[in-house]
């Protein structure tokens, strides 16, 4: 980039674009192009969507053998399935005759799924059963084994989270996360039953790029004093604390595009709720949660935090909400939310969280409703011909890294912050220019600590 | 007469309630509802399919593992969709050890000619 207009102005939408253009991170500048041009976008979903670790399902939505769920890796439609043997599957949800759709269903038990077309039937490990005809078939000498449903690459879970990808040269999962699985466990790994799903999904679209919406919960604590602060009123009867006055409390920590900002204040997301039962509840289990992990990660167990997995899986602790931004062309994503609780909690807590994460982080949820006008509006106003060709500033806290510090990852001090946002587009640069899975830089290797 | 009977072991019968077993008729699905014995031919009459892959469902019914469709197993008469041709039943006579099942001879229950699937499905 050459000084405060980085962006060659003479790019068109319709022209390719050179990734080494759109982004400054270290001068803090990044083209806004990375939320408008189709090119890219096309782009994205060859070597982001096709190709990270994607969160597919929770263990807890599908129990027994034929239980499943419907989702999608980028606009790939695909079917998570548990196995007779309690393994769990994936398939692309399309039949390989003539291209319908096998499964109409968000969720379910089958013990075959069959094409609505031609009655193609599959079982639920992807093998093709038969189809109606299949004399017809027969005496073509039609080849069974070569015709089931397409299979995703690789499938594993962390602490309950199933994630799959595309890529048969994807690293292991455990890499993919790396030492974010050291802070995956404070809200994951609470106890020995872990977490579960509570009530169905909520699903809604939004008119947004998907990276506003993941750098938003990958490291965005700026916005909820300014953001929210009428929400937060309308919920608790007061604003939201001045984060940036306190850096020492709170944390940036990131690692290959995964970040999570969050402060040491135990029980601040949940406090967002209005329910002290659930406060309590925090607090009695605190100290079992040092005890079990240690004090630093006990103190993350609600605090106000927000956290992306890389690409578009998003949390948020405390406030108990778990969401993937699913993308729908360049200016739209389709947002599927569920419900985290601890499986040892007791029934009313449980019950409490589902009402309290519905009042805030659904459609109609007060916080939700908040980013949502935000994220709709950063993407339209890009329609400008000259407005995309303007800079955007993600430049602050540029000398915040600590670097004398055991906690794993790239730690940041506090979480009013932009650097999680930079290494989440750091990452992203990093998948856009490379061609394989061997080609994506190696920045950070996952620590003795994180395992 | 001695060839069109076939004897089966009630010990070499599935624990589930459906059998496959085999004979010079081809294969054979033998089923047992609350401790009565029935038997039909194992290949669906809509597309291939083996029914003692299937289960067993309310109404002494077997659905067809591959679309799902549905016979009446007393009677073989084919009642959810996609079946429309009924199964060749086989009478079963339980000795007490063993079941004779006679390839030649039809259930009690078979559905009289015409009758089939009436479900419009």
């Amino acid at each position: 980039m050459n000084g405060r207009k980085g962006i060659d102005p003479q790019t068109s939408c319709r022209e390719d674009v050179a990734l080494e253009s759109l982004m400054d991170l270290d001068k803090g500048r990044m083209s806004r192009l990375v939320f408008q041009h189709p090119g890219l976008y096309e782009r994205e979903l060859e070597r982001i969507f096709a190709r990270c670790w994607l969160f597919v399902a929770h263990e807890s939505q599908i129990p027994k053998a034929g239980d499943y769920v419907t989702t999608y890796m980028g606009q790939d439609n695909v079917i998570i399935v548990r196995q007779k043997d309690g393994g769990i599957k994936g398939f692309l949800n399309s039949c390989p005759h003539r291209g319908n759709k096998v499964c109409f269903a968000d969720a379910g038990n089958a013990r075959q799924f069959i094409c609505n077309y031609h009655g193609w039937s599959f079982a639920i490990d992807g093998r093709l059963k038969g189809m109606h005809a299949s004399e017809a078939f027969d005496s073509t000498g039609f080849d069974f084994e070569g015709h089931g449903l397409h299979p995703v690459a690789r499938i594993d879970s962390y602490r309950g989270l199933v994630f799959a990808t595309l890529d048969d040269r994807a690293p292991d999962l455990a890499d993919y996360l790396g030492d974010m699985r050291y802070y995956l466990d404070a809200v994951f790994d609470m106890d020995d039953e872990g977490t579960e799903f509570v009530g169905g999904c909520v699903k809604s679209v939004i008119r947004c790029n998907w990276k506003l919406a993941a750098e938003n919960f990958v490291g965005d604590a700026l916005h909820a004093g300014w953001t929210h602060d009428s929400g937060a009123r309308a919920m608790v009867g007061e604003g939201v604390d001045d984060l940036h006055k306190s850096p020492e409390r709170s944390y940036q920590v990131n690692f290959n595009g995964h970040g999570w900002e969050f402060n040491q204040d135990i029980i601040g997301n949940c406090a967002s709720l209005g329910d002290k039962e659930l406060v309590k509840y925090l607090y009695a289990m605190q100290p079992r949660v040092a005890e079990r992990l240690d004090d630093f990660r006990s103190r993350m167990i609600g605090s106000i935090s927000s956290c992306t997995i890389f690409p578009n899986t998003s949390f948020l602790a405390g406030q108990n909400t778990f969401r993937t931004w699913h993308p729908r062309g360049p200016q739209e994503i389709e947002l599927h939310v569920w419900t985290f609780v601890n499986k040892s909690a007791p029934p009313e807590i449980k019950e409490r969280w589902r009402k309290g994460s519905m009042l805030t982080f659904s459609p109609s949820g007060v916080f939700e409703m908040d980013d949502g006008e935000n994220w709709e509006y950063a993407t339209r106003t890009n329609d400008g011909y000259v407005t995309r060709r303007q800079d955007l500033y993600i430049g602050l806290g540029r000398h915040t890294r600590v670097h004398d510090t055991s906690l794993p990852g790239n730690v940041y001090q506090g979480q009013v912050n932009e650097a999680n946002q930079r290494a989440f587009y750091q990452r992203w640069l990093d998948l856009m220019g490379a061609a394989v899975w061997s080609d994506v830089p190696r920045r950070d290797v996952p620590t003795e600590a994180a395992v | 007469m001695t060839q069109s009977v076939l004897e089966v072991g009630k010990s070499e019968l599935a624990p589930e309630g459906i059998s496959r077993v085999d004979s010079p008729e081809g294969f054979i699905a033998v089923y047992e509802l609350d401790g009565a014995y029935y038997a039909t031919q194992d290949g669906c009459t809509h597309a291939r399919a083996s029914l003692s892959e299937g289960e067993i469902l309310e109404g002494e019914l077997i659905e067809c593992p591959v679309h799902g469709g549905t016979f009446h197993i007393p009677s073989g008469r084919a009642v959810g969709f996609p079946c429309k041709t009924p199964l060749r039943t086989y009478e079963v006579v339980d000795t007490g050890r063993t079941l004779l099942i006679h390839l030649e001879r039809q259930a009690a229950a078979t559905a009289s000619d015409g009758e089939t699937n009436t479900n419009g499905a």
